[in-house]
């Protein structure tokens, strides 16, 4: 199962970075939309370090559904779903090595749109680091946990954009709000309870994700082809 | 082996296949006919367990057994090239494969000279050629061919049948859907044909030759 997650992770993350298969419009949408929120407030009027952190981890929800939207679609074109259905290994190993590259690439989109938020948000990063980026990690992984899941229910749709926002958005308020918490206190906000219940919350989603993608991929991925 | 016994197919309402039963033996050439739309691609995607029947059952006698499927698309990743292709389904299948033993296959196939071009830029022949030696990489007991000559010039056609020999020769059961029957049923042993959506002929070649005649 290891091996071909790795080896599905690789190949995804080969098509996509090295063959330029899509990750520019996710990042471009991401830095756009911080561009734009930076536009919405007066000249030297502050951005609050919650209204940053929110714009920062709405930046990245956007740039994940396109992600994972992107990565399914890989297997779309030549029917490859097919010859990884045939493969003599559990098939949520497929999950597995979609949410491996999705996380990859969610990481790296956030390098670029952490600069972003500073630099035009106005923000600094005076709170926690170790703090912080053990959030970002730990709400990455739920997202991509959910993102390798649904990306799976919506293969083969027309309408697989819209659909995968549909699912997405309600099942990842609970991550988005300890990342936007978390993320804040980064950005120099004060949470008066502590980071220690928002990294909680992460952490049982992360668990409850990765379990629905354990037990639930290969109802979704195999259907009759 | 491979076993269907008492299969059907229906797609809601409309029947596809029914009461389909027949082995697939190992070492042994099965030319799968039908006219259009018989349901002989329905009927070889039950074979692969790529769709599950509506009724009766498709056992594999061991349940070890493996199976390569080349059917119309070629389960092959356009942006790839033609060796990273074969190396991520190398990859993918734990076979102990070095990349020369890959190179010597793309050769075999006739590709040597493209193993680093884009999957992307083939022609159709040259991608089915690729597909088949992603089918011939995993040595499977049991090979499902969907009119595999498609696309394929006469020297690419000799190579398949010769493959498809060689398949038989190390024991494997190939079953192979083709609408080119007189150049075809000479690799043949036995003959599968699909009339009124059941398995109207199930026996030998010579059968079905003194049947046809």
């Amino acid at each position: 199962m290891i091996r071909l997650a790795k080896a599905m992770a690789r190949k995804d993350l080969t098509l996509v970075l090295a063959r330029g298969n899509g990750l520019a419009q996710a990042l471009l949408l991401g830095l756009l939309l911080i561009f734009v929120f930076s536009l919405s407030r007066e000249a030297g009027q502050p951005v609050t370090p919650q209204e940053a952190a929110t714009v920062f981890w709405l930046s990245s929800a956007f740039c994940q559904v396109l992600v994972f939207n992107r990565l399914f679609a890989l297997e779309e074109t030549g029917e490859a779903r097919l010859g990884l259905l045939l493969l003599p290994a559990p098939i949520q190993a497929v999950w597995l090595g979609k949410a491996i590259a999705g996380f990859c690439l969610l990481l790296l989109a956030q390098v670029c749109f952490l600069p972003a938020a500073v630099a035009l948000l106005g923000q600094d990063l005076s709170g926690p680091l170790t703090e912080g980026a053990l959030a970002l990690l730990l709400v990455d992984l739920g997202l991509c946990a959910v993102g390798a899941l649904l990306g799976a229910l919506a293969t083969g749709q027309g309408a697989r954009e819209s659909l995968l926002s549909v699912l997405f958005f309600p099942l990842q308020v609970p991550l988005l709000l300890a990342g936007i918490k978390l993320g804040a206190q980064t950005f120099g906000l004060s949470l008066p309870d502590g980071p220690g219940s928002w990294l909680r919350m992460a952490l049982a989603f992360d668990g409850v994700f990765l379990g629905a993608g354990l037990l639930l991929f290969g109802f979704l991925y195999s259907g009759d082809a | 082996m491979l076993h269907l016994r008492d299969v059907a197919k229906r797609y809601g309402a409309v029947p596809v296949i029914r009461n389909v039963t027949c082995t697939i033996h190992p070492g042994t050439v099965h030319l799968l006919l039908g006219d259009n739309g018989a349901g002989k691609t329905t009927l070889l995607r039950l074979m692969a367990r790529l769709a599950s029947p509506t009724a009766g059952t498709v056992e594999y006698d061991p349940p070890s057994r493996q199976c390569a499927f080349l059917g119309h698309a070629g389960f092959l990743y356009p942006g790839l090239t033609a060796l990273e292709n074969l190396r991520f389904w190398r990859d993918a299948q734990r076979l102990p494969k070095s990349d020369a033993h890959l190179l010597e296959l793309l050769d075999r196939v006739g590709l040597a000279a493209h193993a680093h071009r884009r999957a992307a830029v083939f022609s159709r022949g040259m991608a089915q050629r690729l597909s088949l030696a992603r089918v011939l990489l995993q040595q499977a007991d049991i090979l499902l061919l969907d009119e595999p000559g498609t696309g394929l010039d006469a020297a690419s056609r000799t190579l398949l049948h010769d493959e498809v020999k060689q398949a038989r020769d190390r024991g494997a059961a190939v079953v192979l859907i083709t609408h080119d029957v007189a150049q075809d049923v000479r690799l043949a042993d036995r003959v599968l044909l699909l009339r009124n959506r059941t398995l109207a002929y199930d026996g030998d070649v010579g059968g079905f030759q003194e049947a046809a005649a």
